[in-house]
């Protein structure tokens, strides 16, 4: 009975914050509109690369290169060329599937630190590529103007359309992957982190299992650089240079990169406190250094870890007494 | 398990859009219309100037030295004009487009700035344009110097007291092909916009002046700090009369020490673009490179009484020369700060605003005269041929040589026939005098006069 109760309180709980992410225009200033969009392309990249690291266990530093890619191809066919809505952006993922197939099943022979070099240098190289290629690319430049379309009357270079239109896709993008983490695919990719010889032995193809989880991530970075793109108006090598990777591969690890939710999570965090820190020093990169050495440091599992944690301690540890008891049934029937 | 931590996950979702919905600001000031009964305004007593600029990162010298500029602008007005207190808000971008437009977007949506200022180099500065364009808003360039940027992607809110790219190195190679009368250079150049457009405006100039030939070489910047092979490959055999750097920074003071530990310095002359021999990278510099020519809009050793004074009160302040990044960005700044005197402080109609820069007397410039053209509102002012040379207490400097006066981002060519030529790129122009339209070969000549007088 409380436990049905419990369940309709937290219902209603997430039915609230998912209006006030849809109403966030207004009630909340036009800048903080333009963060959540900032936080929902990166989250894009965050969600990929945190989706390779807690399901399948590997480190991609290429994801970024492919948010990137993506927003070339924007840049190059759908403003440049001029092609029409949503041809470009079609071409756009399928051009990133085409390179992060290829790619993939280069690296996915590698496993562990090897895997991590060669998605770096893969990462590296696009980058270099997009600096040096002047001719196309424009170099160090990259592509400007790029702006996001009128649709079916529905004018997108309107923020609030596009917050809208990115939350939407990113709440699709999230129920999509979740419904794959819980598919049969998911756990087997989860097999393969675990354990990759046991599931061979299994008879499932370790290998094409991988390779399809590399893509997946692929398109969901493209996803990130397409609404990257069109949010900034421009493409440039800056935007998949080596410390975007880090920074977002941290973002993915400050939330927890075990957990579905901590990318997001990190995301939102690491983008709010760059905005707030920033305002008051110019130290700032010192300072968000710091905090993840602390989280690191004192919780590897990122944020959620020590969500987890107080929880956990809640029901048998020294904050018991104080706190409210938990209900355990609700733990064995998750 | 996944239910549970959405669950997390919506508490930390909740509590952080609270604390950000507390603390970015709603547009709260916007609801003083002027329909309120009461005319007096709290919030309008302040004019917001935003400041975007790279302070860290491989850029943040010349971030430092614009801000210190400007600052000491802004502390000669006391932050004051006509009674409303101006309030600088400093943004970095660490040099990152991505990052740029963001802050661009911070600035105009949170701030709600007044004029937008700021930007180092070319790039950051057509980016940031690219997102001002619709906004409505001043936007002051300072060190940033893409010619595009007040020609073909101009704006009318743009206003822009400094430089392009071009503009002193068209001077630089008309003089060096007219006086000195060489006839083929060789160019090492980095393969980005602010270079190509430095290398444009020499090889213009070049041209016109009756050279025939500008080699040139690109290379991406950052990429090497060994440039052995690439001096190596420089063919002493064929005639060029000088080597023509057009790099700056790391890149720079890597290439000048091979060049002169490689034995060059002995066998052909080197030339440096606007910023290769700048303070303070010049400091980093091999004693053999005096006399390594160059030209730009400042020089270290100008005698007028604005820039002494100017360098004066630099120094007092904060403890150094001022350099050329310095003395433009607190050119900008004062111009502002006229043109908001002008209007009497007030800010609410920004054409009003750009006309007063346009119109504002920067006769007393500390770089020497400074006119606005009101057409794309860019800087008419005096360029500086220059050498490096090593005063009495062995430090190395730019010393004036020469003194070319009013001369326009369009040099002497005919500001239609100047447009209809491609922009600078790596391979426009050719390099080949020939190749160049008979239209870009003539205009006035300019006139060299002595420095100092």
């Amino acid at each position: 009975m409380i436990s049905n109760r419990k369940k309709t309180f937290q219902n209603l709980f997430i039915v609230f914050v998912v209006l006030l992410l849809i109403l966030l225009p207004f009630y909340a200033g036009e800048y903080a509109v333009t963060t959540f969009i900032r936080i929902i392309y990166f989250g894009f990249l965050a969600v990929a690369m945190g989706f390779l690291i807690g399901q399948g266990g590997m480190v991609s530093l290429a994801h970024t290169a492919f948010f990137g890619i993506a927003g070339y191809v924007i840049g190059l066919f759908g403003y440049e060329r001029g092609w029409p809505f949503p041809t470009a952006d079609i071409f756009a993922i399928v051009v990133v599937i085409v390179f992060a197939v290829i790619f993939g099943m280069i690296a996915i022979r590698a496993q562990k630190i090897v895997f991590l070099m060669i998605t770096l240098a893969f990462g590296q190289v696009v980058w270099a590529f997009a600096l040096q290629n002047t001719k196309l690319l424009h170099g160090w430049a990259g592509i400007r103007g790029i702006r996001p379309y009128l649709i079916a009357g529905i004018n997108f270079y309107e923020i609030n359309n596009y917050y809208w239109m990115s939350l939407v896709l990113f709440a699709l993008g999230l129920w999509v992957l979740w419904r794959i983490v819980k598919s049969p695919f998911g756990l087997a990719l989860n097999g393969t982190a675990e354990s990759s010889q046991r599931m061979s032995a299994l008879g499932y193809p370790v290998y094409w299992i991988r390779v399809a989880a590399f893509v997946l991530a692929a398109v969901y970075a493209a996803l990130g650089g397409i609404l990257a793109t069109y949010n900034t108006g421009v493409i440039t090598p800056t935007t998949i240079q080596m410390s975007r990777t880090i920074w977002v591969l941290l973002m993915v690890i400050l939330g927890g990169a075990s957990y579905f939710w901590g990318p997001v999570l990190g995301t939102f965090v690491a983008v709010w406190l760059d905005v707030f820190i920033s305002q008051n020093t110019e130290r700032y990169n010192t300072v968000i250094g710091v905090i993840f050495i602390l989280i690191v440091l004192f919780s590897p599992t990122g944020i959620l870890g020590v969500v987890d944690n107080i929880r956990n301690r809640k029901n048998n540890g020294f904050l018991s007494k104080w706190l409210p008891k938990r209900n355990k049934k609700l733990d064995t029937e998750v | 398990m996944i239910k549970k931590r959405l669950n997390i996950f919506a508490v930390l979702i909740l509590v952080l859009v609270l604390v950000t919905a507390c603390a970015t600001p709603a547009p709260e000031p916007e609801t003083q219309e002027p329909n309120a009964g009461e005319s007096v305004e709290p919030e309008a007593e302040q004019i917001k100037i935003g400041f975007i600029s790279a302070f860290t990162g491989v850029f943040s010298s010349f971030g430092t030295m614009q801000r210190e500029g400007a600052e000491l602008a802004l502390e000669e007005y006391n932050y004051e004009v006509a009674g409303k207190e101006i309030v600088v808000i400093y943004e970095d971008d660490q040099l990152d487009n991505e990052l740029a437009v963001t802050k661009a977007k911070k600035l105009v949506q949170q701030d709600d700035i007044d004029i937008l200022t700021g930007m180092v180099s070319g790039d950051e500065g057509l980016t940031v344009g690219d997102y001002m364009k619709d906004k409505g808003i001043p936007v002051v360039p300072m060190y940033s110097a893409s010619e595009d940027m007040t020609m073909r992607s101009f704006f009318p809110m743009v206003v822009r007291a400094t430089w392009t790219g071009a503009q002193s190195q068209d001077v630089f190679g008309y003089y060096l092909a007219k006086e000195l009368g060489y006839t083929k250079i060789y160019q090492i150049g980095e393969d980005y916009s602010y270079p190509w457009n430095q290398g444009g405006g020499f090889i213009r100039g070049f041209c016109r002046g009756g050279g025939e030939e500008v080699a040139s070489v690109w290379f991406p910047p950052g990429s090497t700090s060994d440039f052995s092979s690439m001096i190596a490959s420089i063919p002493l055999d064929e005639d060029y009369d000088a080597v023509y750097y057009n790099g700056a920074g790391g890149d720079a003071v890597n290439f000048i020490k091979q060049f002169v530990e490689l034995g060059m310095l002995d066998q052909i002359p080197l030339l440096g673009q606007s910023n290769t021999t700048e303070k303070p990278d010049l400091d980093s510099l091999p004693t053999d490179i005096v006399g390594v020519l160059s030209a730009h809009h400042t020089t270290d050793d100008m005698t007028n009484p604005e820039w002494v004074a100017f360098s004066e009160a630099f120094n007092e302040r904060w403890g150094h020369d001022p350099s050329a990044a310095s003395e433009f960005a607190y050119s900008s700044m004062r111009m502002i700060l006229r043109a908001l005197e002008a209007v009497d402080g007030d800010v609410s109609d920004k054409e009003a605003l750009v006309e007063a820069m346009i119109n504002v007397d920067m006769t007393d410039d500390p770089r020497g005269p400074v006119v606005i053209d009101p057409t794309y509102h860019a800087a008419i002012g005096n360029v500086y041929i220059r050498e490096v040379a090593m005063g009495d207490d062995g430090v190395l400097f730019n010393k004036g040589l020469l003194t070319v006066e009013n001369v326009s981002q369009f040099g002497p060519y005919d500001p239609d026939v100047y447009l209809a030529q491609p922009e600078d790129t790596n391979s426009y122009p050719s390099g080949l005098c020939s190749d160049l339209p008979a239209e870009m070969l003539e205009g006035p000549e300019y006139e060299f006069l002595p420095f100092g007088d």
